[in-house]
């Protein structure tokens, strides 16, 4: 059996709600997302050309890469536009210390 | 009584994404997409960068099953010959006619043709067709010459050059990319084509191609001749707009709608890279050529013939990848705005932006697309700018909106 691999990322204190930020776990780059005080984590790479979406743009619940526009929904990673694309979604859990860990499955 | 008909012609993206809003919005009438082309509408961006390389095969926009299941009678390989508005009647190249209650005309542009160029080494881009013929032949080659240095002559060169071969841009104005970005800015994106190897040459009047006995195209130009395997023309579009016109609908350049979509045929509307639509914001009509803006036309194009009277008023915005590059544009420039740079010209980031008065009218970035995309929200929105602001680049964008502002 999978046995989740919790890793420690940022305090919760660090990313703001409406926020996102870029974190390295088990060298993969994770972008987590804080839509009031839920955090999501999410591959960092868009699905369609591999672009870093901390570069993009959170706006309420939308995620946009700035690279091509792709929009997601931030808090469930399904696309908006072109809708019939998706985020890849981590486990994600907030300790009560406020501490983020992040579970990139591997 | 039978169910109403949507008919749908030509297999682009705004087709693709009005079917798909169709179904969505949940209209369960008859719906029928009419393409000339043999496939199901597929992405058109990686065809001159991506798909060139071999990196990228074709990209349906929805796998053919879709079709099928969303119940989309599909009538590929067939074009439409004549529109009778009045017995809302659509005549196609198989012999058939088609009745509609409403008409989507999605039909796109073709390549402009340039008279006194002949043979089989002469190549247009625009169907995934003439893209696989088109890599074939780079492959084939040892030099690639490009007539054109406008986005798609400046990604075939990116990629035949990527590919090892030599390749030579041959442009009528005095630099690349010129009417998008002007002398200064157009000569960045030259630099970066020589830095890689590109033999660009500007001031350009070519007068004529012909095939040579040995294979392969010369191309004269009023200083000489250039010797090629292949030359791939880039010199604009025509839209395709012959049946509109002869059904007698109005056409500037294009097939003419209101913010809706509309024509004043009824039930006939147009959509995508061929309609012509008055720009909120900017006074004018235009054609607008961009992947990302078809697909938006459509969508709420499709809205539009299920009642919803929703005008159209999203900021057109495109990219252009080029080598590692990205050039990427939001809003309309008037060729003669002075331009705003924030960035480095020098270090290849910047965005060039064009002010009206306090409002930003358009920018246009290379290897900052953040500027665009935070632009094209300013652009959609009330906001508030001066060129010190733009300049600045400790201020962000963002907060050039009143409403950010106080957040």
């Amino acid at each position: 059996m999978e046995t989740a691999r919790w890793r420690e990322t940022i305090n919760l204190d660090d990313l703001w709600e409406g926020d996102m930020a870029a974190v390295t776990v088990d060298g993969e780059v994770v972008l987590l997302v804080n839509l009031d005080g839920t955090v999501q984590a999410y591959s960092n790479r868009c699905p369609h050309q591999a672009s870093a979406l901390d570069e993009g743009d959170l706006d309420g619940e939308t995620l946009t890469c700035a690279k091509h526009l792709w929009e997601f929904n931030a808090a469930t990673g399904c696309g908006i536009n072109p809708d019939d694309a998706q985020l890849t979604r981590f486990g994600c859990q907030v300790g009560d210390n406020g501490i983020i860990y992040v579970d990139i499955g591997r | 009584m039978s169910k109403p008909r949507i008919v749908v012609i030509g297999g682009g993206v705004a087709s693709a994404a009005a079917v798909t809003e169709l179904r969505r919005e949940g209209f369960d009438g008859d719906i029928a997409l009419i393409s000339g082309e043999d496939t199901v509408p597929y992405e058109r961006p990686p065809l001159s960068k991506d798909y060139l390389l071999g990196r990228s095969g074709s990209v349906p926009v929805k796998e053919p099953d879709w079709y099928e299941q969303a119940q989309v009678e599909l009538l590929l390989g067939v074009r439409a010959r004549t529109l009778d508005v009045a017995a809302r009647t659509v005549t196609l190249s198989n012999g058939a006619a088609i009745g509609y209650d409403q008409l989507l005309l999605a039909t796109g542009v073709r390549p402009r043709v340039l008279p006194g160029m002949t043979g089989d080494g002469v190549r247009y881009l625009r169907t995934i067709r003439d893209a696989t013929k088109l890599r074939d032949r780079i492959l084939a080659a040892d030099h690639v010459a490009v007539l054109g240095g406008g986005f798609i002559g400046c990604e075939v060169a990116a990629a035949a050059i990527q590919l090892g071969k030599r390749t030579t841009i041959l442009e009528a104005l005095p630099t690349l990319l010129y009417r998008a970005l002007g002398q200064d800015l157009g000569e960045v994106v030259a630099g970066i084509h020589r830095d890689e190897g590109v033999d660009v040459r500007t001031g350009q009047q070519v007068t004529g191609a012909r095939p040579l006995d040995r294979g392969g195209v010369r191309i004269t130009t009023a200083d000489g001749a250039v010797d090629a395997d292949v030359l791939v023309v880039g010199v604009g579009t025509a839209p395709n707009q012959e049946l509109a016109v002869e059904a007698g609908l109005p056409t500037d350049n294009g097939i003419v709608v209101d913010e809706h979509f509309a024509t004043p045929a009824p039930g006939v509307w147009a959509a995508g890279d061929v309609a012509a639509q008055h720009l909120p914001g900017y006074g004018r009509r235009v054609r607008v050529e961009h992947h990302d803006t078809a697909i938006r036309h459509g969508r709420a194009a499709a809205r539009n013939m299920l009642g919803r009277r929703e005008p159209f008023l999203d900021v057109h915005w495109f990219w252009s990848d080029q080598f590692s590059h990205t050039i990427s544009s939001a809003g309309l420039a008037d060729a003669t705005d002075p331009l705003i740079i924030r960035g480095s010209v020098e270090q290849r980031s910047f965005s060039a932006f064009s002010l009206e008065g306090d409002r930003l009218r358009a920018v246009i970035s290379l290897n900052r697309p953040r500027d665009v995309l935070d632009a094209r929200r300013l652009i959609a929105r009330d906001h508030s700018a001066t060129a010190e602001q733009l300049r600045d680049e400790s201020l962000p964008l963002k907060r050039l909106a009143p409403s950010a502002a106080t957040t």
